[in-house]
């Protein structure tokens, strides 16, 4: 039984009660700290096959080495986060090995092929920052302790897969030609793809908890804002055209095209002349799943089965 | 495959306190010992170790994830 009633939890973490033990929860603060988790372990897990698959592409050996040094803190940061799950009563075993792919809760944006050098420097400069925006979000805010220690290194490390990305981003763009144009190609499904990340806006947004027991400080909208903040001046200094800009008179970053849109997955393209759909028709998407939501959650736990038999029979 | 949970603690520098910084699970303690090294790879640690859970004996509370190494008599 938990010492507390949900709204009394409720008002003890935002007079700054930090929670130590599942033994302390509600079942509501834990049913929304589980989702919390799950889309952040799945959405780390994901990223790395997509990477992995991308660091085909990289130039030389020295970008193969921080390509996949980038890889292996993916999935430290995954293992790590499914590992916090454990302890509030969750199984790392099932939730890994036991779901079906489109089970996975991590954004449409990992279902997504990276097709080129260019299409993984954007998404460790992009996702990343996305990453990024939401975790210090978290990290600054949350009132589950063990997760807000777990942070401290994953921040340091996503800063780090961030830098590469703004860095390789600028070398692209600097060397101008084809390879400016193929940057500018991962730029335009990348951006949008990122904002839609970010969810339903405020005014639309249900019911999660995840504010009411301050397991987040900013709203969808907010995180949007601040991704915006530090992603279109750094495009707009690097001459890449983005579909957003700042408006001097709102004092926030607007967007240049109907939100949210129709995508083609295999295209890659934001379907902008078509107009404004419904949320409905973005989660049935998102829930459909993307092109390569099979191949990744595959090439995670292919071998499990074989080498656990092996053990076994041993 | 049967893996434990390992408490990771480690020090950045000399004359610095030993901090826990995480945790792995692993199938015993030879294998405990490279994934801290390599999942908590964001410092050069001056100095790491592991430590099994299930040896972490609680002595005041009796919640949270070292409840289960608690004294029997005191386990719920």
């Amino acid at each position: 039984m938990a010492p507390f009633t949900e709204d009394e939890l409720k008002a003890k973490v935002h007079e700054g009660f930090i929670v130590e033990s599942v033994e302390e929860m509600t079942e509501g603060y834990r049913k929304s700290l589980v989702v919390q988790l799950t889309v952040q372990a799945d959405t780390e897990l994901m990223s790395a096959p997509a990477y992995w698959m991308a660091a085909r592409y990289a130039p030389s050996t020295n970008t193969q080495v921080s390509a996949h040094a980038i890889i292996q803190d993916e999935l430290a940061h995954a293992n790590i986060a499914y590992r916090l799950l454990e302890d509030i009563g969750e199984s790392k075993e099932q939730l890994v090995y036991g779901r079906e792919p489109h089970e996975f809760k991590h954004p449409y944006g990992f279902d997504q092929p990276l097709d080129n050098w260019a299409d993984l420097v954007v998404a460790t400069g992009f996702f990343d920052r996305a990453g990024i925006t939401l975790l210090t979000d978290v990290h600054e805010n949350t009132s589950y302790g063990p997760l807000k220690r777990a942070l401290i290194k994953i921040g340091m490390e996503e800063t780090f897969h961030l830098r590469h990305g703004e860095v390789w981003m600028k070398r692209l763009s600097n060397a101008g030609g084809e390879v400016r144009e193929m940057l500018q190609r991962s730029v335009d499904w990348m951006f949008p793809m990122t904002l839609e990340w970010f969810g339903l806006p405020d005014d639309m947004k249900r019911h999660t908890g995840q504010l009411d027991y301050k397991l987040k400080g900013l709203t969808n909208d907010q995180l949007r804002q601040v991704w915006m903040s530090a992603t279109v001046p750094l495009c707009e200094s690097l001459g890449l055209n983005v579909p957003a800009h700042y408006d001097e008179s709102a004092e926030h970053y607007v967007l240049d095209y109907p939100f949210p849109c129709q995508y083609d997955a295999l295209e890659k393209h934001w379907f902008f002349e078509d107009g404004e759909i419904s949320w409905d028709t973005v989660f049935k998407r998102w829930k459909a799943r993307g092109p390569m939501n099979q191949r990744y959650v595959e090439s995670i736990r292919r071998s499990r089965g074989q080498v656990a038999k092996w053990l076994t029979a041993a | 495959m049967h893996e434990a949970v390992y408490e990771v603690f480690a020090r950045k520098e000399r004359g610095e306190p030993l901090r826990h910084i995480g945790y792995i699970d692993a199938i015993d303690d030879a294998l405990a010992r490279v994934y801290a090294w390599k999942t908590y790879d964001e410092e050069r640690w001056f100095e790491m170790c592991v430590v099994p859970r299930s040896s972490i004996i609680p002595v005041n509370r009796t919640d949270g994830p070292f409840a289960a190494a608690a004294p029997r008599e005191e386990r719920p």
